[in-house]
């Protein structure tokens, strides 16, 4: 059943939109003390060399130069996954841009100026400059000692004397088998490069170390936790000795989930003897010293019945993770775990696998590795489509995944843990006007072309990922909730406000929501990834407001001389249920009751919850097998384009979403998430791409040359709507839906221009330059 | 951030800048002028310029005129780009430029400071050169007024604290028809492919382009074979193509080979527009 309730369900206003509406909102980078230094990075100019020395004669001669680190004073390994990763390069350097040295100096500019007088002496190694070539047998190797690095999870599997981070397999029924048998088969490879998260924000961090040896860090992460975890894991300090504060964050899209620049700072302000120490990335450095989005090549080989039911698939995924493997050996197995998107395929045979290259390295972005692997999968649909002479829409639904199906890594799906993706591939259908002219000539040159993709995801958080909310009560009986997920961007506070104001029943402009993060007093929270948070911190705020109703119970019962099981709560009053007139507001409970003689009792409400995913298991190292993500959400997304024959140039007109979240908490909002998603996924298809030289030196790292769409040139209309399955374990039954916007986005566009211009378009970005050069060697 | 610490002047007069820049280039400094300085700075913060002092042109009223004076158009070198676009003097000139990076950024570039940029593209240098413009330039003992293209050497040459003031095109060429076209790998903002301006004067078209071969330039003979209404449309541009004053350039922007196809078919809008207006 759908719920509508008093404020879920309905476009509350977001709770930080004043701040940021008047540009008062405060960043990391926006604040400054008195004796703060300021950490500037000497970053390689090489993608793959041996360093052979490092002279910092000059850089001391700096004014304000207060120390230089190299990396010899932590040469050591981290990673989040696979610890294969020293903060600072030693004897090696794997990627243009990795950092080397850091100056901490008394301005940013003397910093900055000391740190280009480094002179470091590289003896250049051959690059590894494409997942293809490092798969290949005489690739350079580029870690050495990848037998001997520490395993952070246990789901990463590195090849010692090859390039490969990790491989990841699904093996679920008879492969082999299954694909003898079928009547139709077809194959096709798809590949694009790394690209950035281009968030406004630029990473940025401080760090300073008490003399009573608290580590005190602000940063704009998505993972103040992780950070703790880091610095405790790898620095050997004291976890509870490590305090994050996280302000609100000018986006991240997977970028900030990381722990990059916090262990710098930190040795940095060690070499100061404690002083805090800044150090902010200026553009170029976030785009490639900092982690970057994967590349990947990709082959698809589907099987089927001459009717269409897909009985085989196999998937080969070539991830390239750059230099290091980061969140990018998790990407490697989240793309193993949905190999085969929202279909039922019984038959599945699955290598994904994490490759080194010279690249810089990449974490998660938007979607984890699904948008990529949904512009395979989708454009593969749609030439399997035409090859079987079957509408693209007709195929999907006859193949589209439902409750009593297996997903590749054989979990059982319910009617609660999966959404219905016919429901969404029919509703695109309408919004799109799909039976209306597929494509249409509007003039001699013009041709108005449509897409359609169909995609899902679960979320693999951790199988212990949790969450805490705590709430606390004003004077006049108002509440504050502080809670350790991250505002980004996406609206998560204010959802969260909602679902407390519904089990409230209270108005939501009474929550104040404590929009920065405090590791020293907000409950742990995993990370604010995955679109995990709604559901974590939701079901944590719900138990949070039910504990803080059931102690307000407790004390109005003796104002009241009634039972609790008489009392309810709403209009920020506790009242009788069967005389609702007779009540006491909170400000007279929350705080204790006084009685008229001045004796009190009950004493203050603190509203306590806590939420933590259940029955999640790791994978088999061989099949794949295990239950890795609480829920799949599922969506269609289509796009229609106007191309111009003449010159490959296009257009995109209408962009539809339609995304199956369970109960929609804030429609607005949601309906925001939707198009900011097909912005970045469309940007990212059309446009976005880094370009390496033959030396795997990055030609594009800035805004200059690195380019994205701009307002104005999105879409020309969004069309967004949702189907409201509701999933029974999320609050008020949502499903996350933060990163879903972007997933199918690229593949909807790869099938629309592929059908304007009837040829396969198989790589990123989509510029009319590939489209005229597909066209010419295909000799159209 | 720019790094390094630099001597920042502003005269007030085309005379004070030049022995300002003098005095400190004879004291072994590296001297520079600007105007808008959105080039100075991004590359200054990152290493790929550096200078001693800097002297901003901004405050010579010489530099900062856009007016018509008698039968000449008078265009300041510190006049930024949105201001051309907004008081459209030289509508050509103004058509060209509004395509010159974003908005935000045209509110700061000079024209100066666009066809003296280090990049290869100085789209605004198209116009001026299409219509014969003179510079007014500043030079250690004198001012003086020269045909741009006795300076034009794939850029504009001239001695060591010397700059250009003005630009003054003849107000005739400012009310001819032309066209101006410019095509980008993906995006309205962007660097060229290509860029084709053109004008018609009496009956011929003159042509410049941007963003083909590693400079700025215009061609006579192109111009000639283009302008040739004997031949058919297609063949004109295949043999003007064989006239380019150098390699058309392959980068990480544009293939040579989609260059070139961007170019024929922008050679062949101009052409028509062009023709069309007859």
């Amino acid at each position: 059943m759908k719920y509508y309730g008093t404020t879920v369900g309905k476009s509350e206003q977001r709770v930080d939109v004043v701040g940021k509406a008047t540009g008062k909102v405060k960043y990391v980078g926006d604040y400054h003390v008195p004796g703060l230094l300021h950490a500037k990075l000497v970053t390689s100019t090489e993608a793959h060399a041996w360093i052979k020395s490092i002279d910092t004669t000059k850089a001391w001669e700096v004014p304000g130069v207060r120390a230089i680190v190299l990396g010899d004073a932590f040469p050591y390994h981290i990673g989040p996954i696979l610890a294969d990763r020293p903060p600072l390069a030693f004897k090696k350097v794997r990627y243009y841009g990795e950092p080397i040295a850091i100056i901490v100096a008394d301005s940013e500019h003397q910093g900055k100026l000391a740190a280009s007088l480094v002179e470091v002496e590289y003896e250049p190694l051959p690059v590894v400059n494409s997942v293809k070539q490092a798969f290949g047998p005489d690739a350079p190797i580029i870690h050495e000692d990848l037998g001997n690095y520490t395993k952070i999870i246990s789901n990463v599997y590195p090849v010692p004397g090859t390039n490969i981070g990790s491989h990841i397999k699904i093996r679920k029924g008879d492969f082999a088998t299954a694909w003898a048998a079928c009547e139709e088969t077809i194959s096709a490879t798809y590949s694009f490069n790394l690209s950035d998260h281009a968030a406004m924000e630029t990473r940025s961090t401080s760090v300073e170390i008490n003399p009573d040896g608290k580590v005190v860090v602000h940063s704009c992460t998505q993972s103040p936790y992780t950070i703790k975890k880091v610095l405790n894991q790898f620095f050997n300090i004291e976890v509870g000795d490590v305090v994050v504060h996280v302000p609100v964050v000018g986006g991240a899209f997977g970028g900030k989930g990381t722990v990059q620049l916090e262990p710098l700072a930190y040795l940095a302000s060690k070499a100061v003897g404690g002083k805090m120490v800044k150090l902010q990335y200026e553009r170029e450095e976030d785009m490639i010293t900092a982690p970057c989005h994967i590349g990947v090549d990709m082959t698809i080989k589907l099987g089927a019945t001459k009717e269409g039911e897909i009985l085989a698939g196999q998937y080969t995924f070539l991830i390239d993770a750059g230099a290091y493997t980061d969140q990018a050996a998790g990407i490697t197995r989240a793309m193993a775990l949905d190999c085969t998107g929202p279909y039922h395929i019984p038959h599945v045979w699955c290598d994904s696998y994490c490759m080194y290259t010279n690249h810089p390295f990449a974490t998660s972005f938007r979607g984890y590795g699904h948008p990529e692997l949904t512009f395979g999968i989708e454009r593969t649909m749609d030439k399997f489509a035409k090859q079987l002479k079957i509408d693209p829409v007709v195929l999907r639904l006859k193949n589209a995944i439902k409750p009593g199906h297996t997903s590749p890594t054989q979990s059982i799906l319910t009617a609660h843990n999966i959404g219905d993706a016919a429901k969404c591939i029919e509703r695109a259908k309408e919004l799109i006007e799909w039976d209306q002219n597929k494509e249409t000539l509007v003039d001699e040159n013009i041709v108005r072309s449509k897409g359609i993709s169909l995609f899902w995801k679960t979320s693999t958080t951790a199988t212990n990922a949790q969450a805490g909310v705590v709430l606390t009560f004003e004077a006049d009986g108002t509440l504050n909730l502080n809670c350790a997920a991250i505002e980004l961007g996406q609206g998560t506070k204010t959802v969260l406000a909602q679902i407390v104001a519904e089990k409230l029943q209270m108005n939501i402009n009474d929550i104040h929501v404590n929009m920065e993060v405090n590791t020293q007093y907000d409950p742990h929270q995993w990370r604010t990834v995955a679109s995990s948070t709604t559901f974590l911190a939701g079901r944590a705020a719900l138990l949070a407001a039910e504990d803080a109703i059931r102690q307000l119970k407790k004390t109005a019962a003796i104002a009241l001389q009634c039972s609790e099981e008489d009392l309810e709560v709403g209009g920020s009053r506790v009242y009788i249920k069967s005389n609702p007139q007779h009540a006491i507001p909170f400000k007279d409970v929350s705080y204790g009751y006084k009685f008229p003689n001045g004796h009190a009792v009950g004493g203050q409400v603190v509203g306590v919850g806590t939420y933590i995913q259940k029955h999640l298991t790791p994978m088999d190292k061989e099949t794949g097998f295990g239950d890795v993500g609480p829920w799949w959400s599922v969506g269609a997304q289509a796009i229609e384009v106007e191309w111009n024959k003449r010159d490959c140039t296009y257009k995109m007109l209408r962009a539809v979403t339609v995304l199956d979240g369970g109960t929609i908490l804030n429609p607005r909002a949601a309906e925001q998430q939707m198009r900011g998603g097909m912005f970045l996924g469309l940007s990212w298809a059309s446009t976005e791409s880094f370009v390496f030289d033959e030396s795997a030196i990055t030609q594009n790292p800035n805004f200059r040359n690195y380019q994205m769409i701009r307002f104005g040139e999105q879409p020309t209309e969004y069309l967004v709507d949702f189907v409201e399955t509701p999933a029974a374990d999320g609050p008020y039954g949502a499903r996350g839906i933060g990163e879903y916007g972007v997933i199918g986005a690229a593949a909807a566009l790869g099938n629309s221009l592929s059908r304007a211009a009837d040829v396969e378009l198989d790589h990123l970005p989509l510029i009319p330059e590939l489209i005229w050069q597909t066209k010419k060697e295909s000799g159209r | 951030m720019i790094p390094f610490n630099f001597d920042y002047y502003k005269p007030s007069t085309a005379y004070e800048a030049v022995a300002t820049y003098q005095m400190a280039a004879d004291a072994g400094k590296e001297v520079l002028y600007y105007s808008g300085g959105t080039e100075f700075i991004t590359f200054a913060r990152t290493n790929q310029l550096k200078a001693d002092v800097v002297i901003d042109l901004k405050s010579i009223p010489e530099c900062t005129v856009l007016e018509q004076n008698g039968s000449e158009c008078v265009i300041g070198s510190a006049v930024s780009l949105n201001e051309l676009v907004t008081f459209n003097l030289f509508p050509l000139l103004g058509e060209t430029v509004k395509r010159i990076a974003d908005h935000t950024s045209r509110n700061k570039i000079t024209i100066g400071g666009n066809v003296n940029s280090r990049l290869i593209y100085r789209e605004g240098l198209l116009p001026f050169l299409l219509a014969d413009a003179k510079v007014k330039i500043a030079r250690k003992e004198k001012e003086e007024i020269v045909p741009l293209a006795d300076l034009y050497k794939q850029e504009i040459t001239l001695e060591p604290g010397s700059f250009v003031v003005q630009f003054i095109v003849d107000h005739a060429y400012t009310t001819l028809p032309f066209s101006t076209l410019k095509k980008t790998r993906m995006s309205q903002v962007g660097y060229p492919i290509v860029t084709v301006s053109a004008l018609k004067k009496d009956q011929d078209i003159r042509f410049a382009f941007s963003g083909v071969c590693q400079y700025p330039f215009r061609s006579f003979e192109m111009e000639k074979i283009l302008s040739d209404g004997t031949m058919p449309e297609q063949d004109r541009i295949e043999q003007a193509l064989s006239k380019l004053p150098g390699p058309i350039l392959h980068d990480s922007y544009a293939s040579a080979g989609y260059r070139e196809f961007v170019f024929k078919n922008t050679l062949a809008d101009t052409l028509q527009m062009m023709e069309g207006n007859q």
